[in-house]
């Protein structure tokens, strides 16, 4: 009888909730933006717990269909080992621990014709990102419309412009909370976002080499040692990210905790042997650090730095980010 | 024989006719390590030493000073309070004398064989790594123990037998020579002061802030307490990571063929369904391969030493999968007795007998036993690289472990004493022989009088107490039925 009374805040975050999930299923109006308020979460997830995770057989059996409605191959005959419809291109671009999705939403405009996805394994996180690239499309859906029928409402926004030549540097003309006004290339169709935890199952995603670039921006830093074991990056892990990553792709890391920039340093690259000694052979032979000089002609790294969402947050603090980018060796011979 | 006595656990057959040696057989079961003479079945030796003897101060004499006082027995969990908090909390504890012997461990789940003359156990509790020397007398001797950090669940030898392969339930894959080489001189990090990674520019909340200006002083107070940690303190490396419990670990050699030389890998399997191919060592960080099919833990992998190309796989799926294991191709999809979510593989064993009077031809056999079960099931490999079921041979008690006695043309077969036949947790009331055997005969296998196994069966393991409360014996059958656990139960969380 005496039931815990469900804190008012709950109440109203599962009714918006349950209401963005209605929006989405009707497809009259302009969907809004969902609000991040709504769909916080605590910031960290064990990753060595089971949770109750969906996820593929194997890279062959992921139905990517629904995700990018856009790419779905025309030729209905075409589809992979679970049933679902094939795709013209491959997932190319994962951001491992994407959040509230500021990295993929920045990436989108400058990578049109490039399919990449975020992986969160937060659900309430998920579910606003989800949300977000919903209401994403189908505003620029709209936008579309209008611009092939200037005739309608509102003629005063001569800014639109259809496809623009955006610069390198994507526009913030894209506001988290009220979505775009501008039709951005891609229109957003090329990204997605899937629950996963990508500590156990990334290989089920994605096969041997598919993909040409990996992001880790800002991840949980574990602070304690004896949590270091749940760090996403580690020597045994980056095995793993070798074996996805085509040879010449790139992993990108960027955090706000030196210690943890050292971290990733150290589990990438070779130390200072000792005079003469040969590393031991790691996964570190497996990757190089990309120079400075390179970094500062990719504008993947400008979102990175400045569109994610943590990103803003250390900004705001005046904190500081540490960006080292990898790229992928090709494997050594086989030993004779 | 009156009272129970402890089951086989691991058999191993050591082949030294090359070396002009007699054949050895080396078991383990309860605390103890055998070594028999494969032909008579004569028991050679046993370690450790019965306890009642003077014959303790031998045996310590071997191993390592550490050793003589070793922590009481403890069933330890993998829990992540820090290591030295327990060990000081176990070391204060009073020995149990209700218990035989004050030694630290129950059972010896993993046993290998290197060059004929090493047997490699890891003993339970202790989670140790121990490497015994067996001279040409058949006798043990133990030259080394390594503590590991978890206990380990599978352990092997790269190909050269000269290194020590160990999979531990934390995902973790060590690699470490066998004999280890000279003093380790642990590379001592300088006595570092705890310093929180965290900077007040890292953390945004305000209780996050508080939180970290209480560590800073905590750092500050306590700088002094920095024991050291007892394990791998040996030399050794890290090389394989699953984030998943690891279940089984092999190492394959693949011989040359007409595009590639003779390339050597390990094959890793896990709790979430996975297989995984990397190189060998010194490349085992390189992935070649995943093998997807499973939809539950995987525990038994076996490629056959007569088809390095196939492997046979299986676990919490009621099927087997047979597959090409470099190509991630599933040859061949075998349905087992049981329903889902029941059937478990406990062990896949490759058999390969030379030709006898007979049998013309030689043998090439696969055998299959599932957990709690009674019933091994016998399959042969056929030209295409599939597997056809034979026959279903009955056992006298739980299929425990099996393994192939070339110069007999036979199979030893290790049966559950304790537990009744088909069950994991009820107990017999006395004993019956722990080994049985059986030969090819016409195409079946039939059970064999061998007075080898007459004699291992009628001098018997180590007896349990007479009385043995209800307690202790769901814990000796838990720690000898325990891929149940494996299985996943989809807890809710977010």
């Amino acid at each position: 009888m005496a039931t815990q009374k469900i804190p008012a805040k709950r109440i109203k975050r599962e009714e918006y909730r349950r209401n963005v999930q209605a929006q989405q299923e009707s497809t009259d109006a302009v969907i809004k933006m969902p609000q991040k308020k709504f769909f916080r979460q605590r910031a960290h997830a064990n990753p060595f717990s089971d949770h109750r995770l969906e996820y593929p057989l194997s890279p062959a059996h992921m139905d990517w269909s629904s995700h990018y409605p856009a790419f779905v191959d025309p030729d209905t005959s075409k589809t992979n080992l679970s049933g679902g419809r094939k795709l013209t291109k491959e997932v190319e671009v994962v951001d491992i621990g994407c959040g509230f999705g500021g990295l993929m939403v920045g990436l989108a405009p400058l990578l049109p014709d490039t399919l990449m996805v975020g992986m969160e394994i937060r659900t309430s996180v998920l579910e606003y990102l989800s949300s977000r690239i919903h209401a994403l499309r189908s505003q620029q859906q709209s936008l579309k419309n209008k611009a092939a029928n200037p005739s309608s409402t509102e003629p005063q926004d001569a800014s639109t412009q259809p496809e623009s030549a955006e610069s390198t540097v994507p526009a913030p003309a894209n506001d988290d909370e009220i979505g775009t006004e501008k039709i951005f290339p891609g229109n957003f169709e090329n990204i997605t976002a899937i629950r996963s935890n990508t500590m156990k199952f990334l290989p089920n995603f994605f096969g041997h080499h598919q993909l040409s670039k990996i992001f880790i921006c800002f991840p949980d830093p574990h602070f304690k040692a004896r949590k270091h074991k749940a760090r996403i990056v580690s020597e045994s892990l980056n095995s793993e990210y070798a074996y996805v990553l085509r040879p010449g792709g790139l992993l990108y890391t960027i955090t706000d905790v030196e210690e943890y920039h050292h971290w990733v340093l150290r589990h990438f690259l070779h130390g200072e042997q000792p005079e003469g000694a040969a590393p031991a052979p790691s996964s570190k032979d497996l990757f190089e650090r990309i120079s400075e000089e390179e970094l500062a002609l990719d504008p993947c790294v400008q979102v990175m730095k400045y569109e994610t969402e943590e990103s803003k947050k250390v900004t705001r603090n005046k904190g500081n980010k540490y960006v080292a980018v990898f790229r992928r060796k090709a494997d050594p011979e086989w030993p004779a | 024989m009156a009272g129970l006595q402890h089951p086989f656990q691991c058999l191993r057959y050591v082949n030294r006719q090359s070396a002009g040696q007699s054949d050895i057989l080396i078991a383990t079961a309860g605390r103890n390590l055998y070594s028999y003479d494969a032909s008579s079945g004569q028991r050679l030796d046993v370690w450790p030493q019965p306890v009642d003897a003077n014959a303790e101060d031998k045996s310590s004499d071997a191993a390592p000073a550490s050793e003589s006082q070793a922590p009481p027995e403890k069933r330890r969990k993998l829990s992540s309070t820090t290591e030295e908090q327990k060990d000081a909390k176990s070391e204060s504890k009073p020995k149990d004398s209700n218990k035989e012997t004050s030694n630290s461990w129950t059972n010896i789940p993993l046993v290998t064989v290197a060059h004929g003359k090493y047997v490699v156990i890891m003993t339970s509790e202790d989670k140790c790594v121990r490497v015994l020397s067996l001279d040409n007398e058949g006798k043990l001797q133990q030259l080394s123990a390594r503590t590991m950090p978890k206990k380990l669940s599978a352990l092997t030898m790269t190909p050269d037998e000269d290194n020590i392969l160990a999979g531990d339930k934390f995902g973790d894959v060590y690699t470490f020579p066998l004999v280890p080489s000279g003093e380790y001189v642990k590379v001592q990090a300088p006595a570092k002061s705890y310093e929180p990674s965290a900077t007040n520019l890292t953390v945004h909340t305000k209780r996050n802030l508080e939180s970290l200006e209480q560590q800073m002083r905590q750092a500050a107070l306590s700088k002094t307490n920095q024991s050291e940690r007892v394990v791998l303190n040996f030399e050794h490396q890290l090389i394989i990571g699953h984030v998943s419990l690891l279940t089984e670990l092999i190492s394959v050699t693949r011989p040359a063929d007409t595009t590639v030389g003779k390339r050597n890998y390990i094959l890793t399997a896990d709790r979430d369904e996975h297989i995984r191919v990397s190189r060998g060592v010194p490349q085992s960080h390189v992935i070649e391969q995943f093998c997807f099919g499973h939809t539950s833990f995987v525990s038994s992998l076996c490629v056959p030493s007569f088809e390095p190309k196939v492997l046979i796989s299986g676990g919490g799926d009621n099927y087997l999968l047979v597959w090409d294991w470099l190509e991630n191709e599933i040859l061949q999809k075998v349905q087992l007795p049981g329903s889902e979510g029941e059937t478990t593989v406990r062990g896949i064993w490759d058999v390969s007998l030379a030709p006898t009077t007979d049998n013309a031809e030689p043998v090439k056999a696969i055998f299959v036993a599932l957990e709690g079960s009674s019933q091994l099931l016998c399959y042969t490999l056929e030209s295409d690289n599939t597997i056809t079921h034979q026959h279903t041979l009955q056992l006298s008690g739980n299929v425990l472990e099996l393994v192939g006695i070339d110069s007999r043309g036979s199979i030893l077969v290790a049966v559950d004493t304790l537990r009744q036949s088909d069950s994991t947790s009820a107990w017999k009331s006395s004993s019956q022989p722990p080994l049985e055997s059986f030969r090819l005969s016409s195409g079946k296998w039939i059970p064999v009088e061998d007075s080898m196994v007459i004699k291992i069966n009628s001098e018997g393991t180590s007896s349990l107490p007479t009385t043995i409360e209800q307690k202790e014996q769901k814990e000796l059958s838990d720690s000898m039925y325990n891929l149940g656990n494996l299985r996943k139960r989809g807890d809710y969380d977010e």
